[in-house]
């Protein structure tokens, strides 16, 4: 990630938008405004659509999650899980109360139960080539309807284009007219920033949310370990899975 | 830089909710008042709950609002001369829909009252702030398939007349009532005339201009519609270049009288696609993809629910920046009017049997 551009997108969002002042710094391959850990999954576009479809009634009663992400070889499958994990309390909008995990080299399969009953399959692999752009899939299914971010009858990744070209083919999806030339993770980053600083994510439920996805990461490889399920208390207070404010058209 | 003050007018056009998020959220912009063609459309805006007040008259929006600085004309298509007329006699600067007009006295007359006033006229082709575009246009500016052979484009959705009855309406989307040809007891002004995208695009894409340009009509497949909801074209750039384009209402749809989820009957209710032949290669491009996929409520069918859809947002930018710091538009209307000219050889060419030549 090019931290130099994504603070050059934040500036520009913001002095076009408003917002408080602040800058996007990189830790550990994870990216925070302050003290604050950004969550981009949660403003990618197409899981704040399926976010959407939880609370305005095009599902009813969801009852399983499944999930996959897959990475090139050396990203960290920790960190990954943990993305996932955030993502499936954030959709499902309850917390992780179990997992169990079975992983192996490049990949770790991890079956997790949230607060409220629902299931969660979460598949990780890291192991395609270096420089390969990965692949992520969500899938809610619900007593009313199925929801996912991929195609049906599909399991390869949809992209807007398709060029072929004297070095073979290429592909692209660009998906933020206004942050135009950053990668995916890049902008997704920015929003996330432009979110926490317009006031529309709260940092305090960030943290928490981070926290508790990075611990129910940490438990599902202890869990491979020791062949058992690990539960985690569910803390009251803070609701940590409510929607963020986003615009609409339709 | 100073918001500018604007205000939206006619409300009975199917764009018009799309700018709704984009005059609250831009900080350069100020939404000051909206004028409804009618108490419908009045009705159907108060849906939204912008907090933003609509006027009926134009005359009352302009006494209480006197500092409107900018217009956008969200109304049927024969309605958009003397709306124009009204923005231009005021100074008002205006961002038109797609169609000014398909009457080229009129067209002329429209170009001719904005320079006089010195105002900015604005066309919304917002495919061009569409970031898969942007991508295109980038791809083929630096030769990634060397020079470009042929455009194949479609720019299929469904039909809006049940929510929007003044687009199967030939005198209020056409300008006038013609049949499409002798025998056919269809009239112009449905499916073409809300589909200019590919027309423009394939201009920019290939620098050049249109030759000539061949159509067809096939038998609609909605009953009782008046205008045509199925066609194709083929024709030539001056470049050389080959073309293919689909304008058709070819997605059926519900009949909502206010678009919504469950409108389409069609998993996608709108697509612009281009495949792209150059002489070092090809592109096939997806301008509404990738999205995300459902078949929850309303209807329990499979649906794609758009995802990437934020060509208002850019539209808007360039129309406020062109305001403020005297610029053209990309599509201004000296430039769309060959565009237009395309789309009218297409009516021609459906009437009359033969290719017809482009402005010719």
């Amino acid at each position: 990630m090019n931290i130099k551009k994504m603070n050059k997108g934040l500036d520009f969002l913001r002095e076009k938008y408003g917002a408080k002042n602040g800058v996007i710094t990189i830790k550990d391959g994870h990216c925070f405004v302050g003290a604050t850990p950004l969550l981009p999954g949660r403003m990618e576009r197409k899981i704040v659509e399926l976010k959407k479809m939880t609370e305005n009634g095009t599902l009813e009663g969801v009852s399983t999650l499944r999930f996959a992400s897959f990475a090139s070889k050396g990203v960290s499958l920790e960190a990954m899980l943990a993305k996932e994990l955030d993502l499936a309390a954030y959709l499902g909008a309850s917390d992780v109360v179990r997992v169990m995990a079975v992983a192996n080299g490049p990949a770790i399969n991890v079956l997790a139960k949230l607060a409220n009953d629902v299931n969660v399959s979460v598949e990780i692999g890291a192991g395609l080539p270096k420089g390969e752009a990965g692949y992520d899939r969500h899938e809610i299914i619900a007593k009313r309807g199925v929801a996912c971010d991929q195609t049906v009858d599909t399991h390869t990744k949809h992209e807007s284009i398709r060029c072929w070209g004297s070095d073979g083919m290429e592909e692209y999806t660009d998906v933020d007219t206004e942050l135009f030339g950053l990668s995916y993770d890049e902008i997704w980053n920015v929003r996330a920033a432009f979110a926490l600083l317009q006031g529309r994510a709260d940092a305090k439920v960030w943290k928490a949310a981070w926290a508790k996805a990075t611990k129910a990461a940490k438990l599902a490889f202890a869990a491979d370990k020791s062949k058992a399920a690990k539960t985690i208390a569910v803390k009251k207070g803070l609701d940590t899975n409510q929607s963020i404010k986003v615009a609409e058209v339709r | 830089m100073k918001p500018v003050k604007i205000a939206m007018m006619g409300m009975t056009h199917g764009h018009t909710r799309k700018y709704y998020q984009t005059l609250l959220d831009n900080q350069k912009l100020d939404w000051v008042a909206s004028c409804a063609q009618d108490k419908d459309a009045k009705k159907t805006y108060e849906l939204y709950k912008t907090g933003v007040p609509c006027y009926l008259d134009p005359e009352e929006m302009y006494r209480e609002h006197p500092d409107i600085e900018a217009v956008v004309i969200a109304s049927a298509n024969d309605r958009h001369f003397e709306q124009m007329k009204w923005c231009a006699e005021k100074g008002i600067h205006i961002l038109s829909m797609k169609i000014p007009t398909f009457d080229m006295k009129e067209y002329d007359e429209m170009i001719a009252m904005c320079d006089k006033a010195g105002i900015v006229c604005q066309i919304e082709l917002e495919m061009h702030y569409n970031s898969v575009v942007r991508r295109l246009e980038k791809l083929v500016k630096e030769g990634a398939i060397g020079k470009i052979k042929s455009v194949q484009a479609t720019n299929i959705t469904l039909s809006p007349v049940w929510a929007f009855p003044w687009q199967g309406d030939p005198q209020a989307s056409f300008g006038k009532v013609e049949h499409l040809k002798k025998g056919d007891p269809r009239y112009k002004g449905g499916a073409l005339c809300d589909h200019p995208h590919i027309f423009d695009l394939i201009r920019h894409l290939t620098g050049s201009s249109f030759d000539y340009i061949y159509a067809e009509v096939a038998p609609n497949l909605r009953d009782g519609l008046k205008v045509e909801d199925m066609l194709m074209a083929v024709g030539k750039m001056k470049d050389g270049t080959a073309f293919l384009f689909d304008p058709s209402w070819s997605r059926l749809e519900e009949k909502l009288a206010v678009p919504g989820p469950g409108w389409e009957r069609f998993p996608k209710r709108m697509e612009v696609n281009l495949t792209i032949t150059g002489d070092r290669g090809a592109i096939s491009c997806d301008c509404f993809g990738p999205n995300v996929y459902h078949n929850g409520a309303p209807n329990d069918r499979y649906t794609v629910q758009y995802t990437y859809f934020d060509e208002w947002v850019g539209l808007i930018d360039e129309f406020v920046d062109c305001i403020r710091n005297h610029k053209t538009p990309l599509i201004n209307l000296r430039w769309h009017k060959e565009t237009i000219q395309a789309m009218l050889g297409c009516y021609e060419s459906i009437q009359t049997g033969k290719i017809a030549r482009v402005g010719g």
